[in-house]
């Protein structure tokens, strides 16, 4: 387990909040998630894929974190713990909810296995205020959502989130190679779905032709 | 060192995070240099990453905070009402702090029984009793516990102007007749009343 550093000023001052809301002053709950509010529910929504169930899970997900909040070990970092918290909710819903029948093929590969990216486009140019663009949020996180779900998880707290390897390891349960192996499998994956020469996302022609391979 | 495009794929992402050592990163950029296949990768990935770190990308709903912070509050709810039960037994705890201190402060017009021993008669004795100037209690003439200057009132009007009996002097009258019943049928001392100090 990756220890949070003593002298972090930043786990000292949630060390220091739990401790008084678990002394009473429980209104200080807020301010101790108010960081990772948005964190939670975008991991809820990357594993879900539905963002009223996302919402509901990142409820449920401080709800329980407040719950259980004497559970956690003031060693490790409150924000690794508050996600694994939500990843657990966002997975049991996901069961009951049986999402994963609709689980990608690309679940069923082998992780180790190599992955050859299929286009060569050149790609260099991106629009500044792509993201803005409505739809090719939505195409991005069409993209993102294809993913089977153990590269979105990987992919959003390290890429979306920018956690670092390790609290992305401590939070899945999982080394930090996979990790590594993960993240990249993911991230040429998503530049795959996602390169220009596919569809033509990045022109100035706001107009998606349709048809266009992989998302529609 | 030379590295295969395969290679380049495999270590790509590390090499974007800056987790390649030196003759790897060297051999990498090398490759790049003179691979526009690997430079579209390297490209392409960058940009992903470059994308997906924009916070715009995932918007949160409308009416998330409030929607969040009231389904929270329903445990903090529990805790309202808790410190508003908290905030009312401090209040009744206070009032009753405060009717003690002015129960106190009566005490120095309304002279009250001072102790257990003290409980006033249903049937008060007409004997009469030594009450010591400045004293809290009444006792019978010849009482050790009797120090001054005295007068002698009856019982009852001693009980009435709240002194107490004395827990030694009267102890036994109490016992043998009750408290709320003394009789105070013991010998009466014909000593002194200013018993040595």
């Amino acid at each position: 387990m990756t220890l949070a550093p003593r002298s972090d000023p930043g786990h000292e001052h949630e060390a220091a909040l739990i401790g008084r809301i678990q002394s009473g002053e429980r209104e200080l709950f807020y301010e101790l998630i108010r960081p990772y509010e948005r964190r939670v529910f975008v991991i809820a929504f990357t594993i879900l894929r539905n963002e009223a169930d996302a919402e509901d899970v990142a409820q449920e997900a401080f709800l329980k974190a407040f719950k259980h909040l004497a559970q956690f070990r003031s060693e490790s970092r409150f924000s690794t713990w508050l996600i694994q918290v939500a990843i657990n909710e966002a997975r049991q819903r996901q069961r009951k909810t049986h999402l994963e029948i609709m689980r990608p093929i690309a679940d069923q590969e082998n992780e180790d296995g190599t992955y050859t990216p299929r286009d060569f486009t050149d790609w260099r140019e991106i629009p500044s205020e792509a993201v803005e663009r409505k739809e090719i949020r939505e195409k991005l996180i069409a993209a993102l959502g294809s993913l089977a779900q153990k590269y979105r998880e990987v992919f959003v707290l390290r890429d979306v989130e920018h956690m670092s390897i390790e609290d992305t390891a401590q939070a899945l349960g999982i080394s930090a190679g996979a990790v590594k192996t993960r993240l990249l499998r993911a991230r040429l994956m998503l530049r795959d779905l996602l390169s220009p020469g596919l569809d033509g996302i990045w022109s100035t022609n706001s107009q998606i032709p349709k048809g266009t391979k992989p998302w529609s | 060192m030379v590295v295969t495009c395969e290679h380049v794929w495999s270590e790509i992402s590390n090499y974007l995070e800056g987790d390649a050592d030196p003759a790897l990163r060297q051999a990498l950029e090398e490759h790049l240099a003179r691979c526009p296949r690997c430079q579209s990768i390297h490209d392409g990935m960058r940009n992903v990453i470059e994308l997906y770190s924009d916070k715009a990308m995932f918007p949160l709903p409308d009416g998330f905070y409030p929607r969040l912070h009231g389904r929270l509050a329903d445990q903090v709810e529990e805790r309202r009402i808790s410190r508003r039960a908290w905030l009312v037994s401090v209040g009744v705890t206070g009032a009753l702090a405060a009717s003690a201190v002015c129960a106190a402060a009566l005490d120095r017009f309304v002279p009250r029984p001072l102790s257990e021993m003290s409980q006033p008669a249903r049937r008060l004795p007409q004997r009469l009793v030594a009450i010591v100037d400045g004293g809290k209690m009444f006792h019978m003439l010849g009482c050790p516990f009797m120090h001054g200057t005295y007068h002698m009132v009856t019982a009852e009007e001693a009980v009435r102007e709240g002194f107490a009996p004395c827990t030694r002097c009267m102890r036994d009258a109490l016992r043998s007749a009750g408290k709320v019943t003394p009789d105070f049928d013991g010998e009466e001392s014909a000593g002194g009343a200013t018993e040595g100090k």
